[in-house]
């Protein structure tokens, strides 16, 4: 394994925190963020991919993307959200409350799905109703995704809303320099990350889904700098290395924030060579551009197309056209349960394609059926050598 | 939605069911005429199409017709076979499988006409995607409409409504829904060719507001009232009959003979339940497959559901005034689900209504659904108010055994409800 591969699965696999760009002014700022004793940012916990990461970076915060942990209990998180929530909402509500992320001087949560907005609305009821819990500062971004003039214009308004937020957060308003910076760095890599994705393709496959999944991991919870780095010493690296094998596959259906289907699928002989997951390709696939506030609202706006939020129509010609450009030999849908978008976009998804498909649902979060995959192996039709 | 046939029944709940049904056949003949038809959710905005003529459907009340049909697992069913799932937001996607009836004629009432236009906001995961396979039904469009979230909420939001919403509310979201309905009648005007008349609509409005008028002065009345004056499952047909109908002068006029009832049993000091002992809140959608499940607990335990959502969300969820009727129904809807389902709103009217109607108890049902219950109830015991979280589903009677329910409402009733009240 490469040095650079090396370092963001270890950081994949670490805890949030670690080296951060440190604000100038901080020791010094009047702010509501109390004073820190390391050298370290601020960090901000964020929760779903549509918040404007960019604005984090640019008030001198390290954006941390939450991941929740299937191997931990979740029964804390699942008594405050119910038995019928996205169990993922219900473990990063567990690791929130346990501390399980340790510090985080703000929360921001997305409204990428349903699960994250109960989530935001079981938080602000805590602080509420419990205010000894300790939740640090809470906002909600809330990016809607329908493509229409009305929905832009509302979504700017809340991303003007969260800039402000964070100028009153820590105390020193963000600059316009330092905005345009933080787009700047984060469309780097996100470049990068298209091109990482690049050698997942035909004639390439430089790098497992497995891998590639704790790439993306490193790169929501890396300071933007050190995260472009280590993306392009693996680049670097990657143009040397052996193809990975496996039955090539297209992976749609819930998103993964942890490694265990991606290793199960693999283990059984397939190859994840690209995702409509926004932990995966979909994280990458739009830049902001422009250094203004209507950019950032317009990348978000249209980011995707994401199953909870885009029409089945978008997603089956999104399907479509990413098994094509990486040569994938089968769609296979994984749903977990509780998550109610994916099922629903299959059938238009498996006509769309010309490969064969298969879809498991309501899977345990983090596992997945072994006799189920034993079935959509069969039904993708993947070579026996490679199969179990 | 009806309840079975009593010689007791109120007046104004067999009313409103005969009207129904009523309407229902004359739709029929509408739309083999030609009329455009929508199929609208129950939290969006209807009255656009009351004011330019175009008749609708609301999605859940036909699911609600079919689940009291006892219809809904062969309607899920024929989702199945096309192989969408049967197991997510089964009460919106209910109608969904009315559009797959190879025999819509042997169905309930006739069978759901297609539509041609069908409006839904974007919550949840699953509902919008519902809509999107109708939208791929031919002849039939989908116009989604944005749905919106607050970061911040006032706690006592039923004092704001009627005339503060946009305080109560927010610009930005009130903006949006505005923005929204202007594109929705300019896609109507265009498509059906029927006209938006401004003062056609103010007059809508003016019916509406009117109408929940009525159901306020019916929740207060039955709030006050002991003993219980009507059963909860007259008051249900009695209040969203009228309700999909609102913006008429016969909605208008159906609330206020609703309100006559109840004036009328509490003047007389009528009883749904000979010797009350519980006073119940039921909180949740109508337990469609099984509306004499309310009356089973007053005849074992003298228990009576004096509260449903229906009357009281009626009551203080509908009524907006102000100066611009467009912006005022944008108001209506913009934090319409927020009202029932979003804490501090949902939980602390709540417990206002439970405070208000001077429950012993209440009969949470909670689905496996992204609704969250946890807030309500602990808002609820916080209030010194015992709650019974009922885990089940409201149309798909497949998870909701009778002799379950029966005995966990039972055994609640004995061990935590009835000790406390004085027989």
């Amino acid at each position: 394994m490469s040095a650079a591969l090396a370092a963001l699965l270890d950081h994949a696999a670490a805890p949030p925190g670690g080296a951060a760009p440190r604000h100038p002014a901080a020791e010094d700022a009047p702010g509501v963020l109390p004073a820190r004793t390391d050298a370290a940012a601020p960090v901000a916990g964020y929760v779903g991919a549509d918040v404007p990461v960019e604005l984090l970076t640019a008030a001198w915060m390290l954006p941390v993307r939450l991941a929740g942990s299937p191997a931990e209990d979740a029964e804390l998180g699942r008594g405050y959200l119910g038995g019928g929530l996205d169990p993922v909402a219900c473990s990063v509500l567990t690791r929130l409350l346990d501390g399980a992320y340790g510090r985080l001087d703000a929360l921001v949560v997305s409204r990428d799905c349903e699960a994250s907005l109960r989530l935001f609305y079981v938080l602000r009821e805590l602080r509420r109703v419990e205010p000894e819990v300790p939740i640090p500062p809470l906002q909600l971004v809330d990016v809607l995704h329908l493509p229409h003039r009305t929905t832009t214009r509302y979504v700017l308004a809340k991303v003007r809303e969260f800039r402000a937020w964070l100028g009153e957060l820590t105390g020193d308003p963000i600059s316009d320099d330092a905005f345009a910076a933080a787009v700047a760095a984060h469309d780097r890599v996100r470049g990068l990350l298209r091109r990482v994705g690049d050698l997942r393709g035909p004639g390439q496959r430089r790098l497992t889904g497995t891998e590639a999944l704790g790439v993306v991991r490193a790169a929501n919870s890396l300071p933007v700098d050190r995260a472009e780095n280590l993306l392009r010493d693996l680049l670097a690296e990657l143009r040397t290395r052996e193809p990975r094998t496996g039955h090539p596959i297209h992976l749609t259906g819930s998103s993964h924030d942890s490694p265990e289907v991606y290793e199960a699928l693999e283990g059984a002989g397939l190859l994840v060579v690209g995702e409509d997951h926004d932990r995966g390709d979909l994280l990458s696939a739009h830049d902001v551009g422009a250094p203004t506030e209507l950019a950032v609202a317009e990348r978000y706006q249209f980011a995707g197309p994401a199953a909870p939020r885009a029409s089945i129509r978008d997603r089956a010609a999104h399907t479509r056209a990413a098994v094509r450009d990486r040569g994938a030999e089968g769609l296979l849908s994984y749903v977990r349960r509780y998550d109610d978008a994916p099922p629903w976009d299959f059938p238009a998804q498996r006509a769309a394609v010309d490969v064969p498909s298969a879809i498991v649902e309501r899977q345990p979060y983090g596992e997945i059926d072994p006799r189920e995959l034993d079935r959509a192996l069969a039904e993708l039709r993947a070579p026996a050598e490679v199969t179990r | 939605m009806s309840a079975p046939a009593r010689k007791d029944r109120l007046p104004s709940a067999a009313a409103a069911t005969a009207h129904q049904r009523e309407w229902f056949a004359e739709l029929h003949r509408e739309v083999a005429a030609g009329s455009p038809l929508a199929l609208v959710n129950a939290d969006a905005p209807q009255e656009v199409f009351r004011a330019m003529g175009i008749p609708y459907v609301v999605n859940q009340w036909w699911a609600s017709i079919v689940a009291a049909k006892r219809r809904t697992p062969e309607h899920l069913a024929r989702l199945r076979d096309r192989g969408y799932p049967d197991y997510t937001e089964q009460y919106s996607s209910t109608s969904l499988g009315s559009a797959f009836d190879p025999d819509p004629g042997s169905a309930p009432w006739g069978g759901l006409p297609m539509p041609s236009i069908v409006l839904a906001e974007t919550t949840g995961d699953a509902s919008r995607k519902i809509f999107d396979v109708w939208g791929e039904q031919p002849g039939v469009t989908f116009y989604p409409l944005e749905s919106a979230a607050a970061d911040s909420v006032p706690e006592r939001w039923w004092e704001l409504m009627p005339h503060r919403w946009e305080e109560a509310i927010g610009r930005d979201r009130i903006d949006l829904m505005t923005g929204e309905l202007e594109g929705l009648i300019r896609f109507l005007e265009t498509t059906t060719g029927r006209r938006f008349s401004q003062q056609r609509f103010t007059e809508v409005m003016a019916l509406v507001n009117e109408q929940e008028e009525w159901n306020r002065r019916s929740r207060d009345l039955i709030a006050t009232a002991r003993p219980c004056p009507i059963a909860v499952t007259d008051g249900i047909p009695a209040v969203m009959i009228p309700q999909w109908h609102r913006g008429t002068t016969w909605a208008r006029d159906a609330a206020k003979r609703l309100h006559d009832d109840v004036a009328e049993r509490v003047g007389a000091g009528a009883a749904v339940c000979e010797g009350e002992r519980a006073r119940l809140m039921w909180i949740g959608r109508g337990l469609w497959f099984d509306l004499d499940f309310y009356r089973r607990f007053q005849e074992r335990y003298g228990a009576v559901f004096v509260w449903s959502m229906y009357l009281a969300i009626a009551a203080d969820g509908y009524v907006r005034y102000g100066d611009d009727p467009l912006r005022a129904l944008a108001a209506r809807f913009a934090a319409f689900s927020d009202q029932l389902y979003t804490p501090p709103w949902s939980a602390e009217w709540y417990v206002k209504e439970a405070l208000a109607h001077g429950v012993h108890g209440v009969v949470h049902l909670v689905s496996d659904d992204a609704r969250g219950s946890w807030a309500t109830t602990r808002a609820l015991r916080a209030a010194g108010v015992a709650v019974l979280e009922l885990h089940a589903d409201n149309v798909d009677a497949r998870r909701s055994d009778p002799a379950f329910l029966d005995t966990a409402v039972g055994s609640w009733l004995e061990t935590d409800v009835l000790p406390g009240t004085t027989s």
